[in-house]
């Protein structure tokens, strides 16, 4: 994830550029380095740069990268012309060479040539078996196609031996949410927040997957996600705050097993009420009465 | 004796500075050596696995009262019980590592080069400072020694009433192995073959033992007592929100 610092750093750079002001080798290698994806700006100062033959000859041996960089960017904007001759000119300088074959699959890809690409793949996985990248281009494979039953089995079978991948464990929770799997979203989540306990983003995405599961003890610990969300930022996150105020409500409509620690959330609840009122007043004043109706209706 | 010799300036323009130079040239000459001599070492699957699975390992040991307690236990169990838990590594196989790194053809020869191409610059370049630049005094080192030192650092003079402060150019050819690293990484930046110092250190200390971090982590693993801290962030929250409100 790009800190915020870089990212406006990053749209700095790229108003600059636009604006003709230059600086726009710098630019790309920002953006290579914070791994952005921004296919059209890529592609259009790449390509100005790699068919100025002065421009290309100043760059040295950072030329390759950035024809790769061009490469995948032409083949995200489906100029497939374009990242075929970039892939031709790297091919020349670099046969056999798996990152030019990974580019082949790419684009192999990018045409829709699935079993092609595939194949191209599962060779270059067989001399070497742990590329991370490629494992991932199959996975990605899997769920272009619509195949995400193949796609979770791949994921499942990458995350065996990456465990400590957290990008895919995303990946595979988000997946688990599309298919309502959602103990084993509960699960991979767990995994995210066991990673880095302070993003609020993995509290957040846990305590609205625990509500959904719903059932008395996991709506009590939506609840207390939701608080260790409110709590990583500072009260400003809408969603938790709602969070909070739909779980107390449920969890009054479950007919037993309260206990005195709910006497003490309803607090927190008139207290998250009340933020909610305040930043909507702020911010979206027209809307503060429908606000204020679902919160009354809320409120047993 | 207290008095001081002088010494000719001669020394320093043809000993001191050349040894120097010579050196700092073979140094580059070996990293650019090695850099072509490096072999692509394929990562073996079993050990990349179980350099992750400590990683995640210790993700669960550091973050474990974030989650609930009952997710806590039954990834603990995972991770330790004793059949199949991917931390429990049976007695026999926990000896195999070292074993493993002699008998693969391709790490020993890979350590072989290694130390060669430490080895035979060192050796060659000590044998000529000693054939060319022995018998004379070289250099005299600002502080005072016992006489224990004297023969590791004059050993060309054969005079023994020489003060042990005047060194010949084999004490001076020592100080710039050992100094010469700094001014490598200047140069060369951060990663380069002439790291000798640390590259001896490394080999004493040996080898990527596997199974045993896996063991520490299992034992390190069981001693975490869960307590979740998740109740606590409902006050914190609460606090919070108060002077959100207020």
């Amino acid at each position: 994830m790009v800190s915020k610092t870089e990212e406006t750093q990053l749209n700095r750079l790229e108003n600059q550029v636009d604006n003709g002001g230059g600086g726009a080798w710098d630019y790309l290698c920002l953006a290579r380095k914070l791994k952005v994806r921004r296919p059209e700006k890529v592609l259009k100062y790449g390509l100005s740069i790699l068919n100025d033959s002065k421009k290309r000859s100043a760059l040295g041996p950072g030329e390759w990268t950035l024809y790769e960089q061009v490469a995948i960017a032409a083949m995200d904007c489906q100029c497939l012309d374009v990242a075929k001759d970039c892939i031709k000119i790297l091919q020349k300088k670099f046969p056999e060479s798996k990152r030019v074959g990974r580019l082949e699959g790419m684009l192999l890809e990018a045409k829709g040539l699935w079993a092609e690409a595939e194949k191209a793949y599962s060779s270059l996985l067989e001399d070497n078996p742990l590329d991370q990248v490629i494992h991932k281009r199959r996975v990605a494979m899997a769920k272009a196609q619509g195949n995400i039953s193949a796609a979770i089995e791949w994921l499942n079978k990458y995350l065996e031996i990456f465990m400590a991948d957290h990008d895919a464990w995303k990946e595979l929770a988000e997946i688990y949410v599309s298919l309502q799997m959602y103990k084993q979203a509960a699960f991979c989540y767990e995994e995210l927040i066991l990673s880095q306990p302070t993003v609020p983003l993995y509290h957040l995405a846990y305590a609205d997957v625990l509500y959904t599961l719903g059932g008395l003890e996991n709506l009590q610990t939506a609840k207390k996600y939701y608080a260790s969300t409110i709590d990583l930022t500072g009260g400003k996150n809408t969603r938790a705050l709602l969070g909070i105020c739909l779980c107390t409500s449920a969890i009054g409509q479950v007919p037993k097993g309260r206990n005195k620690e709910d006497k003490e959330s309803l607090e927190l609840q008139s207290l998250a009420a009340k933020a909610l009122e305040k930043d909507y007043k702020q911010r979206a004043d027209d809307k503060l009465g429908l606000l204020t109706s679902a919160l009354r209706s809320l409120k047993i | 004796m207290a008095e001081d010799l002088v010494l000719d300036t001669a020394i320093r323009d043809w000993v001191l500075i050349p040894l120097s130079v010579v050196m700092v040239l073979i140094g580059i000459l070996r990293y650019f050596v090695s850099k072509l001599m490096r072999s692509f070492q394929v990562p073996d699957p079993k050990i990349v696995k179980e350099g992750q699975v400590i990683v995640r390992a210790r993700n669960l040991r550091a973050a474990a009262n974030f989650i609930p307690p009952k997710s806590f236990r039954s990834r603990r169990v995972y991770f330790s019980n004793e059949e199949n838990g991917l931390l429990f590594v049976p007695k026999g196989q926990a000896q195999n590592a070292q074993a493993q790194m002699f008998s693969d053809p391709n790490m020993a020869m890979d350590m072989m080069k290694k130390n060669l191409s430490m080895i035979i610059p060192q050796t060659l370049t000590f044998a000529w400072v000693n054939f060319f630049f022995s018998g004379f005094v070289a250099a005299k080192i600002p502080f005072p020694l016992t006489q224990r030192f004297r023969s590791m650092l004059q050993n060309g003079i054969d005079l023994s009433t020489v003060d042990v402060s005047y060194v010949s150019s084999r004490s001076w050819y020592f100080l710039n192995l050992f100094g010469l690293r700094g001014l490598f990484s200047l140069i060369l930046g951060e990663e380069n073959a002439t790291d000798d110092t640390q590259r001896m250190m490394q080999m004493s200390g040996f080898g990527f033992d596997p199974s045993k971090s896996l063991g520490a982590e299992k034992d390190g693993l069981d001693i975490v007592q869960h307590e979740w801290a998740l109740p606590k962030f409902e006050h914190r929250a609460e606090a919070v929100l108060k002077k959100l409100v207020s």
